[in-house]
């Protein structure tokens, strides 16, 4: 086999050249991965948003809470279960009111936007062990006081510290403190007291959705055919984690499914790149080709040769590409979230997977790129190779 | 001898590596122009409303509704000549034929105000004598297979239980942009309905159509001011500020396509950069004796640049070729026919196939800058004197 420290010495010649078709293969990877971190974040933000052991209970037909009405005489019925872990806060089943709102972005673009409002009742933020006050204070029940997540803190007019928007003519919302709940897409929510937001939107007696938390995640089948065989109720059960799942499934599908189709075509450039490069390498070492084989390296290793140099090549760009493609990583991105119809801040999110991946990518366009060219170099006759 | 004939006759001395030059330069080209196109057709339906059309809707949310009353207030402003009401019903197919389609409740003046919709007079006759009448897009009755006369259920997201309709007649757009995978039934037929007690004698949006010489921004505020002393205040837009609220969260990842479109002509760069910058150093000796019989450097640039402008001008030729080829007659009438809810329209315009030239030509430019700035700048004798 021909040294590969051949291969090496070879790429760090032809520096521009080198630069030029790495950096083409980095762009490509630096998409591929950006795409994948997007999709990620979009899973992460909507996987940590849902418990195992807790259900979510909406009206039979709707699949979200938007389109969701259940009635005070449902959530008593939803309460007297054995499964229902009654010492959780709020005797382990809130019944909470959703609805979106229309903000204008505050970045002087006059977009608007999007923005969900949770009607909780006090315990609703206890009720979600993940949830801290991260600057500000927790909204005092009964008022139009209300905490804004951390993702969307900032980001729409009067939707910061000391703001206030209004829901309905003259009953301001106002907002005393911004919350967290470690990356979910609760953090991209309006949470509010459940009577306040109630009224404001003229909607008395019902909620959206009940949330159920029950005695462990091994509950749940009983409890959703308990609550489902019940045909007074027409409600329809689901585990909190597979809600959100479902969710993000369209969302994150549809990014990355953008992503990765954009990468593969994008690949087909940079693939025609690294075999322009090498074939031009072919080219300029005929005569060192020539050479070998008269030493008595046979034509499958000059092709492997050049095919490991082809290789080299494309991890030079992968590996510049993944790195590069970290900055993402302190940027967080708004997506529409497909069951909500509103806004999730979404952070690029890095797995390794995502870096394998990458890394594959940019080994098989190497690969595929410097493929014919290293059978051309496999080809070339040593006699005539030699007196050219 | 002049400038275009020496790039020409120098192109042809590496057939093979311009061959694939030109195919990336193409290939950047259509993708270019692929996504470009994506981000224009998705606008293009918002950017094609009628100017004469506003949407009146909640200030505070699209999902809060309006009170019956307010569609006969609008009615009676002078300057409107046409008014209708509708309900978004949330229409799903029980058999998950299509993911999603609209489906709303209009009163009878819908197709007088959506005139756009063409609807043969006597199915439209007969929709307003039919309560369970409802009129199909042309695309959705295909989708379904039915035609006027036909029975069709439909479920919804917002009113539970299955929905029995008679089909009485099919619209057919007469604009590029309007959908045609609508179903509207009958405003009266949803409203007597006990399954709709949540949004009794309420609508969800108002579509107002002014006279001539009526302003629309002037309309806009004059309908709004009649509802600002109320509970239910409204906000009042153009039809093309009405569609864009709906696709607002949408804007991040148009924008970050447009970022990404340009991500590939970078490679087109790097690409094209690196042949002329190869075919100058196999040439270096060429250009020491063109110096030294007396061309001046400036020729020396003259000749790089003209090389490397005529590949990109003839690759960006190509890829004009191919767009007009893959999109405009391939993928465009296909995703016009199935995915007709998200992109009715899917052509590359013109505009698009310009700029993507334009882009490839400067570009094409900038990359043959930097090899003949050194090419022109090598003393004779060592240009002479180089054998690589």
């Amino acid at each position: 086999m021909v040294p590969i420290r051949y291969n090496i010495r070879s790429l760090l010649v032809r520096k521009v050249t080198t630069f030029a078709t790495a950096f083409g293969i980095a762009l490509v990877v630096f998409v591929f991965a950006a795409a994948m971190m997007l999709g990620e974040g979009v899973n992460r933000a909507l996987a940590t948003s849902g418990r195992v052991d807790t259900a979510i209970v909406l009206r039979k037909g709707s699949d979200a809470e938007l389109s969701s009405t259940l009635n005070g005489e449902q959530l008593n019925i939803l309460r007297g279960n054995s499964a229902v872990a009654s010492t959780a806060p709020e005797g382990g089943v809130i019944g909470e009111v959703v609805l979106v709102i229309t903000q204008e972005v505050d970045d002087g673009s006059g977009t608007i936007s999007n923005v969900l409002v949770r009607g909780m009742p006090a315990g609703g933020m206890k009720f979600r062990p993940e949830a801290v006050i991260v600057s500000g204070r927790a909204p005092t029940p009964g008022t139009n006081e209300v905490v804004v997540g951390r993702g969307i803190a900032g980001r729409f007019k009067g939707i910061v510290v000391g703001g206030s928007f209004d829901v309905r003519r003259n009953r301001p919302l106002t907002v005393v403190g911004v919350f967290a709940t470690g990356g979910s897409s609760y953090e991209s929510e309006v949470w509010g007291d459940l009577d306040a937001i109630r009224a404001a939107v003229g909607r008395q007696a019902t909620v959206s959705s009940a949330r159920v938390r029950l005695t462990g995640a091994s509950a749940f089948d009983s409890y959703r055919a308990a609550i489902e065989a019940d045909k007074r109720l027409n409600l329809k059960v689901m585990r909190e984690d597979e809600y959100y799942k479902k969710a993000s499934e369209q969302t994150s599908g549809f990014l990355a499914g953008m992503g990765f189709v954009i990468a593969v075509l994008f690949s087909f450039a940079a693939m025609i790149g690294a075999a322009i490069t090498m074939n031009g390498a072919v080219a300029n070492r005929t005569r060192e080709i020539g050479t070998l084989r008269a030493l008595g390296f046979s034509r499958l290793a000059i092709l492997t040769s050049f095919v490991i140099e082809a290789i080299f090549l494309g991890i030079i760009g992968g590996a510049v590409g993944v790195v590069f493609v970290q900055v993402l990583a302190l940027v967080s991105f708004p997506v529409m979230n497909f069951q909500t119809f509103s806004e999730i801040v979404i952070s690029f999110k890095a797995t390794p997977g995502i870096v394998a991946g990458a890394l594959l990518f940019s080994i098989v366009m190497g690969l595929i790129g410097g493929l014919f060219p290293a059978i051309r170099a496999a080809r070339v006759s040593p006699v005539e190779a030699m007196r050219s | 001898m002049n400038l275009a004939t020496y790039a020409r006759r120098n192109l042809f001395r590496r057939r093979g590596r311009t061959i694939l030059t030109v195919l990336a330069v193409a290939v950047a080209v259509l993708i270019f122009s692929a996504i470009r196109t994506v981000g224009v057709t998705f606008n293009a339906a918002a950017d094609d409303a009628m100017s004469d059309r506003l949407a009146t809707r909640h200030k505070v949310s699209i999902t809060m509704q309006l009170p019956r009353r307010y569609i006969d207030e609008v009615r009676a402003i002078p300057g409107v000549t046409g008014a209708t009401a509708a309900n978004w019903f949330g229409a799903k197919d029980p058999k998950e034929r299509i993911p999603f389609f609209a489906g709303f409740a209009a009163d009878d003046k819908w197709f007088d105000v959506f005139d756009d919709m063409k609807v043969d007079p006597a199915q439209l006759a007969e929709w307003k004598t039919t309560p369970s009448g409802v009129i199909l897009g042309d695309i959705l009755a295909k989708t379904f297979g039915v035609k006027p006369g036909d029975r069709l259920t439909i479920t919804s997201d917002i009113y539970p239980g299955d929905w029995e309709f008679k089909v009485v007649g099919i619209y057919m757009p007469q604009r590029r942009t309007v959908d045609r995978n609508s179903l509207i039934l009958h405003w009266e037929y949803l409203n007597n309905d006990p399954r709709a007690e949540l949004t009794k004698d309420q609508i969800g949006w108002v579509m107002t159509r002014i006279g001539g010489g009526v302003k629309s921004a002037d309309m806009s505020r004059t309908i709004d001011k009649i509802f600002d002393e109320r509970d239910d205040q409204t906000v009042t837009m153009s039809e093309r500020a009405f569609n864009l609220s709906f696709i607002g969260a949408f804007a991040a990842v148009l924008t970050a396509f447009d970022l990404v479109s340009i991500v590939i002509l970078l490679i087109m760069m790097l690409i094209l950069a690196n042949t002329i910058a190869m075919s100058v150093r196999e040439r270096t000796n060429e250009y020491g004796v063109l110096r030294a019989i007396g061309f001046p450097p400036r020729h020396i640039v003259g000749f790089i640049l003209a090389e490397s402008l005529l590949v990109a001008f003839v690759g960006g030729l190509v890829g004009i070729g191919l767009v007009q080829v893959l999109i405009n007659m391939g993928i465009g009438p296909f995703i016009e026919a199935n995915m007709a809810s998200m992109f009715p329209y899917f052509r590359t315009p013109p505009s698009v196939m310009l700029t993507a030239l334009g882009l490839a030509l400067a570009l094409g430019l900038l990359a043959g800058v930097l090899p003949a700035r050194g090419a022109s700048r090598l003393r004779v004798t060592d240009a002479l004197r180089r054998t690589d």
